[in-house]
């Protein structure tokens, strides 16, 4: 039940085997819808609780973003994955992906205003009261803004974490891309986040399409996400990095060669 | 992302926000950018991206429709997870026939939009043998009208399409005839 530490990885059942056999590894993520909470655990992640391995539930379809209330059996499901991982904590996104029962399929913006802070707010002390361990909350990338707008991303984040007490689960990938494609310096936002809040930090790749950056997570981790990282450590090494990928998985040298990147730009011990 | 299905009642609340999100509906309407409503914001934002509602006031549109296409993509591929046959036998022409049947209408699930277009491809003779024969083998294992989630069948059965042949006995499905090649 020790914190995310080091280099992990995002754990997919396509890519179990790898993981298992990563050596140095001492902390990894499942997608929380994916864990069953009647029968056992998938094979892979109860071997990784068996070696110690921490294993962060990341949950991607509460909607803690939306204007309803957070449904309460989606909380408890989370809630549930936290315990019988005796994971340390638990993360979510800000963010909406359904309204009006209709299902957007991935994570959507919020407009950056006091409207939807209050609603973001009331979702996540709703989630808080019933887990039982803290939750860690991530800025998502997106490709567009809404045009209502109040407040700029650092200010929007900064007010949803001291209302919550959440800490915050930062993606320097999405740093990146929402630089990229709606404006702005990443790294001056890095100076502008408070980065002794960060409890872990994800890193991503992702490929240029159609005039945008899209974080596919489906693609290497380029460059200009790599030297974030160089940055973000440079200012405030978070306890941890994990390297997300959700797809079109590379042969197992290039995944390692991944992770011993992100090593390499953060400090920590090599993984592999 | 590919979470578990979500079950009724979500899809009730979907069939909702479906009418809702009709073009010229409340909701979707294109006029104003009211403040303080971030229900009905969020809810026609939702629609422009997913049901084929027009773009909310106010907003970028070429941004707005690069997320559009994304989550196109995403969902394409989340089918052809379900459907493999079918997407690996389209190939190339995966996407753009995933994407020309999916614009504009909600997604009842990877399961079920597979499902939908395997029968329509049928239905115009465009489906390949390979996605013949899913097709074939999942209707001999599952009931499914069309409108409710499929369900599977307790009496043996035989699927047919495409010329291929597949049949259901004790919960067992087997390929008892190829497509036509």
């Amino acid at each position: 039940m020790t914190g995310p530490s080091g280099v992990g990885i995002g754990w997919r059942p396509e890519i179990a085997g790898f993981v298992a056999e990563l050596p140095g590894l001492r902390f990894v993520e499942v997608v929380a819808e994916a864990v069953p909470v009647t029968g056992p655990l998938p094979p892979g992640l109860a071997e990784l609780r068996g070696r110690g391995v921490t294993v962060v539930p990341h949950g991607v379809r509460l909607s803690l973003g939306g204007a309803e209330p957070v449904d309460p059996a989606r909380v408890a499901h989370l809630a549930r994955v936290a315990e019988l991982l005796d994971a340390p904590l638990v993360s979510e996104h800000i963010a909406f992906v359904r309204a009006g029962g209709l299902e957007a399929g991935h994570l959507l913006p919020l407009p950056r205003t006091r409207e939807a802070v209050a609603a973001v707010v009331a979702n996540v002390r709703r989630t808080q009261e019933q887990l039982p361990v803290p939750l860690a909350l991530e800025p998502i990338a997106a490709l567009f803004d809404w045009p209502e707008d109040e407040l700029d991303e650092a200010d929007f984040l900064r007010e949803i974490l001291d209302a919550t007490g959440a800490t915050l689960l930062l993606d320097v990938a999405n740093v990146h891309a929402n630089a990229r494609n709606r404006g702005g310096d990443p790294v001056a936002l890095l100076d502008r986040l408070p980065l002794d809040r960060v409890s872990y930090v994800h890193v991503a790749g992702g490929a240029e399409r159609g005039g945008f950056y899209h974080d596919t997570h489906t693609d290497p981790v380029p460059p200009e996400v790599l030297d974030l990282v160089g940055a973000l450590c440079a200012r405030h090494r978070p306890p941890a990095l994990l390297l997300e990928r959700d797809g079109h998985y590379p042969p197992a040298p290039a995944l390692r060669a991944e992770l011993d990147a992100l090593a390499a730009a953060s400090g920590f011990p090599v993984v592999t | 992302m590919s979470g578990p299905d979500t079950g009724h009642r979500e899809e009730a609340a979907a069939d909702l926000a479906g009418r809702r999100a009709e073009p010229g509906g409340d909701l979707a309407g294109g006029r104003g950018a009211p403040d303080g409503d971030l229900a009905a914001r969020q809810t026609a934002l939702v629609a422009a991206l997913v049901a084929g509602a027009p773009l909310p006031a106010g907003f970028a549109p070429a941004p707005v429709e690069a997320a559009r296409v994304a989550l196109l993509g995403k969902r394409a591929g989340e089918v052809a997870r379900h459907w493999p046959l079918l997407a690996a036998a389209l190939g190339d022409a995966w996407w753009n026939t995933f994407r020309e049947w999916a614009d504009g209408r909600r997604t009842n699930g990877s399961l079920r939009d597979g499902w939908d277009l395997a029968r329509a491809l049928r239905e115009r003779g465009a489906l390949p043998p390979l996605g013949a024969e899913e097709l074939a083998t999942r209707e001999a294992a599952g009931r499914y009208d069309g409108r409710h989630p499929p369900r599977p069948r307790r009496l043996p059965a035989a699927a047919r399409a495409g010329g291929a042949v597949a049949i259901q006995f004790a919960g067992r499905v087997r390929l008892l005839r190829p497509a036509r090649r």
